[in-house]
């Protein structure tokens, strides 16, 4: 990301225009350029195999999320869902709405995400018995 | 138009990447325009107003005031 970055800055504005080569990934969990670039499938199921692990402890559930924040995308709602579940697991609640809240703020200015995602999880979050941080009104500060 | 039944999939990867193509190069050029502005309208003016002012200085002169005006220690003013 940063490489093109730094050709747009120098090449100008009208690079925007141009069409950029998709990255299959927009994350490296370390930046070399060679090795195969890992796919978005791929990412995805590597994540959800993460929080999938039956034995999860509460540390590698923190780890987990925090890492997954620190990336430049939204995380998936299979990978979310995953995550919930390991948040049962632990009979940890409050994460389970931490995430719920992690995921809005991830969205930033895109206002559509986070409605998305939580269509997605309803389910989960129906069976789960978890409450969004808007329906106990700590969405609001 | 959106269905009020479901929300299609938004883009959910590499936002922050997005917004940086766009706003990288303005703010590289906005910083490339500050300082061609600072350059042209601050430093170019300062450093031709003491080129102009010391075109034609004669320091001998200016010395010599000086000197008369009592400002110096080591040399006292032409006394009479």
């Amino acid at each position: 990301m940063f490489r093109a970055a730094l050709r747009l800055s120098v090449s100008g504005a009208r690079s925007l225009t141009r069409s950029r080569p998709q990255y299959t990934a927009s994350v490296a969990a370390r930046s070399y350029s060679h090795g195969k670039q890992e796919t978005d499938e791929e990412f995805d199921a590597r994540w959800v195999t993460y929080f999938s692990k039956p034995d999860i402890d509460a540390w590698e559930l923190r780890k987990g999320m925090n890492t997954l924040i620190g990336y430049d995308l939204v995380p998936e709602p299979k990978i979310l869902e995953a995550a919930l579940r390991a948040c049962r697991r632990l009979n940890d609640l409050a994460s389970a709405i931490r995430i719920l809240e992690a995921v809005k703020d991830k969205s930033g200015p895109h206002k559509e995400i986070y409605p998305y995602v939580l269509q997605e999880l309803q389910p989960t979050l129906n069976e789960l018995g978890i409450p969004t941080p808007e329906e106990l009104g700590i969405d609001k500060a | 138009m959106k269905s009020t039944m479901s929300l299609a999939k938004p883009a959910m990867r590499g936002l922050l990447a997005k917004r940086l193509r766009f706003h990288l190069p303005i703010a590289f050029g906005l910083s490339l325009v500050a300082a061609a502005a600072f350059k042209f309208t601050v430093t170019e003016p300062r450093k031709q107003a003491y080129a102009d002012f010391y075109k034609h200085y004669d320091s001998t002169k200016e010395f010599s005031a000086m000197r008369e005006a009592g400002v110096f220690e080591s040399v006292r003013p032409t006394g009479k």
